[in-house]
């Protein structure tokens, strides 16, 4: 009898628990929208919550939930969620190719006429507007940052043995060989983590080539094979084999810090890294922050690449609203809260700066890095969000092969020529 | 009476077996095929597709995935660094965890928190060891990095190299599951009664010839046991290799799991990366069930009572 | 045991190996501890990442005890503990089946349950995660209970049939003579028995399911349903990564396992035979 008991007590135990649920808990009255986005540190969710709540006392039928996540774990979810057909209302992504994609299957709201009403799109930076459009239509939200990749250096480094910030490839060359000869690393670099190559990459494709160089080979214009491209990979190669970016560079670690380690404990001598660097540093290592300074990358002479062309980005995290969302002109509105005038200035005091003309920052730093935007006259979105996930891996794949040697600047090319429009 | 009485009793004892068995064995079949059989049927099924991930649609095209995958090089380089894995586990996992058993065994009165001691590293989590090993690594701050150079003439950082990086994971993952092993080692141990050590030691065995010619023969049955999940554990593996070095660098260290993952979430393709999981099934079954037949046939020639 | 004074070279290496072994666990460990105590400016400055702090920085560890931590705690506790004594009974009562009761398809099944080890988790991710929204518990900590239950069931159903086969079978019979029913003899006789596996299992799964992330990561989305793992994101930014912070979090999550080791750990004693083939 006990045991019988028993028994059926450990079955029902089985089959009922996947069926408790703990207790919900909303409103009846409200809406509630999720908003799904990456900025995890707290000083950010929390402006994040404030621009959410002034929306919600503005309408208050709609509450909005937000959900931030971790970059990597984020980006398979966000898959994982799309092929189960369960979106949240609001969510972020880098623009380039997966936004195309996503565009391409119908998981986006067209925003054009949304963005066009009231002119609301015309208060945005023109290279942000750029990056959201596609087929003269306008997909997501610029919000979160603008990134453009610099080159920082260490100056008391420099001083030390008497050098001038490098503005040409030889200059840089030059500079170095000193480094080299002092036992420094020229260039940090953690290369584990791919995209870091890429940018450094894209910046001599682009001193050589010229801006449009990658967007035309990639829409098939011109070859990956032909004569810049192999100068560019050509190049990169040889200041890897010269050692300019030390030894175990595809090793390091971006995430552990193993490329700043290097910079703050004054083992190398130069960065080119995207501007959110001046942020991480500052929380890690504010010591360094004083003897960095920031430059353009050097340009090849005889390139067709100008100083002001820059790699990166024009808004870092854009929101898009999903097609399958229930209320997405609401869902607009909520976002335009992201970027009301308060949340501007608290992303300005935070350090972020927001994609909007016309705008003025205390910080020198800010200040400077956007004019050096507004003044632009080229921003390619890093090559591994440009190009669509399968590409972007590729890529990735072979750049880090192209820094360690074991391709040759032609295979490489070729491998991308290949790759994406072989296939 | 008698004869009649007790064929009833053994149908009814026959059937009420039958009845017991399917009884304990429902909750496990219920779970198994609620979560896992219908995950693999899924995973089959979508091997046929080719299919973003995120599209509503998907292609039908029949057996394309599969003719890929058998001529996919990086599935195969992939499958080698898994074989590699699994002989490196074994000759290194068993035998270390065999010998901490024994030496916890032996010390355990005395020094109760050596359990403890070694059973740390089974505690982190592959984002905390991945972490802290790719610091140990570095071939300028690190310890074990540092250590390595003073036999190279470069800071020589032993997850770049195309050569070393797979070992220098394999050492980690060692480090993370050797722990299991004792534990589970010992705890085979303890079934063992403490008399039969008295006894043979009154027989005049020395405690080396105790440990081979009575302990571990008892204990053979864990050993074998232990060794197929060890085989399992590192045909499946995926945590701290897409941790420390994401299958890099250029695919050196590119594991079946990783391969999938990345073809699946990363490249967007998952219809073919439902085919690399589906193969990494079949190939994973196909070797333990035949491991396992292996040992317990084996197990029945030797003539030793279990 | 019978003490023995001389030791043999074996021993003496057994000794020196098992000291080494000692270092080679506890460092990485005191690593993790120290670098908790660091500010993040001072773990890059000060020329090593394993030097030591100058001073005990207890800042990180208010942070996060003030934050969300118990609340993610709270849900580790439920899902893992919950998960983990399902997991033990039913694993048992197959067990049982597999070890000891004759029947027909008995190697069949046991070799589809180890066939089942053999599945690549990320492959059930998709599946898994329609079939939990259907149901209505996305977004739920308890929705993971069932996946973690099912994951590890191959497993602990594996090493407890080995365990059980090597329970007397003179025991059980003894206790059919007496009359007991084989369910009576499942309940008094062979799990008493099974305990070291039963307590060995329950470390091993208990921590894979402590540590899990990916079906965490999947099933929940909101931060009040999160559990554990996914607490170190609030000091992993999108550029950078606060490593003081996510080893603070690391050293507060291996607590709860360590108590939990401590106590289940009594269980694997030897000489539990003893008394039942005495008795």
């Amino acid at each position: 009898m006990k045991t019988r008991v028993f028994c059926v007590m450990c079955l029902i135990l089985a089959l009922l628990v996947p069926s408790i649920a703990f207790a919900g808990g909303a409103a009846e009255d409200e809406t509630t929208m999720t908003m799904w986005h990456i900025q995890t540190q707290e000083r950010i969710v929390d402006i994040i919550e404030g621009s959410l709540e002034r929306f919600s006392a503005d309408n208050p039928e709609y509450r909005v939930e937000q959900v931030p996540m971790q970059n990597d774990p984020y980006k398979t979810t966000l898959i994982i969620s799309m092929g189960a057909d369960e979106m949240p209302d609001m969510f972020i992504h880098w623009t380039g190719g997966p936004m195309i994609s996503y565009i391409e299957e119908g998981a986006l709201y067209d925003l054009t006429e949304l963005m066009e009403a009231d002119g609301y799109k015309d208060q945005f930076l023109d290279a942000a507007i750029e990056q959201v459009t596609y087929e003269d239509s306008l997909w997501a939200v610029p919000v979160e940052n603008v990134t453009p990749a610099f080159f920082f250096y260490n100056e008391e480094l420099f001083d030390e043995y008497g050098l001038d910030v490098p503005e040409t490839f030889e200059e840089f060359e030059a500079v170095s060989e000193v480094f080299m000869e002092n036992d420094i690393i020229p260039v940090a670099l953690a290369n584990r983590t791919k995209w870091t190559g890429s940018i450094f990459y894209a910046y001599v494709l682009n001193r050589v080539a010229g801006a449009e160089a990658f967007a035309d080979a990639y829409d098939g214009n011109r070859s990956f094979e032909d004569e810049d491209f192999l100068k560019a990979a050509s190049i990169v190669q040889d200041w890897a084999n010269r050692g300019f970016f030390g030894r175990d560079f595809n090793a390091l670690d971006y995430d552990a810090g193993q490329d700043r380690q290097l910079l703050y404990n004054d083992n190398a001598a130069m960065y080119v890294m995207g501007s959110w660097f001046i942020f991480t540093a500052l929380g890690e290592s504010p010591d360094y922050m004083d003897k960095v300074g920031i430059a353009e990358f050097p340009v090849y002479e005889g390139g067709k690449g100008k100083p002001t062309d820059f790699i990166g980005t024009v808004g870092d995290n854009f929101f898009s609203i999903s097609s399958s969302s229930e209320n997405p002109e609401m869902a607009f509105e909520a976002i335009t809260y992201l970027l009301d005038d308060i949340a501007v200035e608290e992303r300005k005091a935070a350090g972020k700066i927001p994609p909007l003309k016309n705008m003025t920052f205390e910080d020198e730093t800010d200040a400077m890095i956007y004019q050096q935007v507004e003044e632009a006259t080229h921003i390619q979105l890093w090559l591994d969000q440009y190009l669509p996930p399968e590409e972007a891996e590729l890529h990735k794949d072979e750049s880090q092969r192209l820094f360690g040697g074991s391709i040759t600047p032609e295979e490489y090319n070729r491998r991308m020529q290949e790759g994406i429009h072989g296939r | 009476m008698i004869g009649g009485k007790s064929t009833t009793l053994d149908a009814r004892r026959k059937h009420s077996t039958a009845t017991i068995a399917a009884v304990f064995l429902l909750p496990v079949a219920f779970f198994l095929f609620v979560y896992l059989f219908r995950s693999i049927f899924h995973m089959f099924q979508l091997s046929g597709y080719s299919w973003s991930g995120i599209s509503r649609t998907r292609d039908f095209i029949g057996w394309g995935n599969w003719q890929r995958l058998l001529n996919d090089q990086n599935f195969f380089n992939a499958i080698g660094n898994n074989l590699i894995m699994v002989f490196a586990c074994l000759a290194i996992q068993i035998p270390v965890g065999l010998l901490l058993a024994y030496i916890v065994d032996w010390a355990n009165r005395r020094f109760k928190s050596l359990k403890l001691v070694y059973f740390l590293p089974l505690l982190m989590s592959a984002v905390a060891i991945g972490f802290l090993f790719k610091q140990l690594y570095d071939a300028r701050f690190g310890l074990i990095g540092v250590m390595l150079g003073w036999f190279m003439d470069i800071p020589f950082n032993v997850l770049s190299n195309e050569q070393t990086a797979l070992w220098a994971v394999i050492a980690v993952i060692c480090w993370q599951f050797i722990p299991f092993y004792m534990l589970y080692f010992f705890a085979g141990l303890t079934t063992i009664p403490e008399e039969l050590y008295e006894a043979s030691i009154i027989d005049g065995a020395k405690r080396h010839q105790y440990i081979f010619r009575v302990s571990l023969p008892l204990i053979s049955g864990v050993i074998k046991n232990a060794s197929i999940l060890c085989l399992v554990g590192s045909l499946k593996y995926f945590d701290l290799i897409y941790v420390m070095t994401e299958g890099g660098p250029a695919g050196a260290t590119e594991l079946m799991a990783t391969y999938m993952y990345k073809t699946a979430f990363t490249q967007m393709r998952m219809g073919y990366g439902a085919t690399v999981s589906s193969g990494m099934f079949i190939i994973i079954t196909i070797i333990s069930l035949a491991t396992f037949k292996i040992m317990s046939m084996n197990f029945r020639r030797g003539g030793k009572i279990t | 045991m019978i003490q023995q004074r001389r030791l043999t070279p074996a021993a003496m290496v057994a000794v020196l190996f098992a000291l080494f072994w000692v270092l080679v666990t506890a460092l990485p460990f005191f690593f993790m501890f120290m670098t908790s105590f660091k500010t993040q400016p001072e773990l890059f400055q000060s020329g090593s990442v394993f030097a030591l702090p100058d001073a005990l920085y207890f800042g990180n560890y208010i942070e996060i005890l003030t934050g969300r931590f118990f609340m993610y705690l709270r849900n580790s506790i439920i899902v893992c503990s919950l998960a983990v004594v399902v997991l033990l009974i039913i694993s048992s009562m197959a067990s049982y089946v597999f070890s000891r009761l004759k029947f027909r398809m008995n190697a069949v099944l046991f070799s589809v349950v180890i066939a089942c080890m053999a599945i690549p988790i990320h492959a059930t991710l998709i599946p898994v995660f329609i079939l939990t929204r259907d149901i209505g518990l996305y977004d739920q900590p308890l929705a993971l209970v069932g996946p973690y239950i099912a994951f590890n069931i191959p497993v602990s159903v594996f090493v407890l049939t080995g365990f059980m086969k090597t329970i007397p079978v003179e025991l059980e019979e003894s206790a059919e003579i007496d009359g007991a029913s084989k369910v009576r003899t499942f309940l008094s006789i062979i799990m008493p028995l099974a305990i070291p596996g039963l307590a060995t299992l329950a470390i091993y799964n208990g921590i894979n399911m402590w540590n899990e992330f990916i079906y965490a990561l999947v099933l929940t989305s909101s931060v009040q349903s999160r559990t554990l793992p996914l607490a170190i994101w609030e000091y992993q930014g999108q550029y950078g990564v606060n490593i003081p912070m996510v080893m603070t979090i690391l050293a507060l999550s291996v607590m709860p396992m360590i108590i939990a080791f401590l106590i289940l750990q009594e269980r694997l004693i030897k000489g539990m035979m003893v008394g039942a083939v005495k008795g």
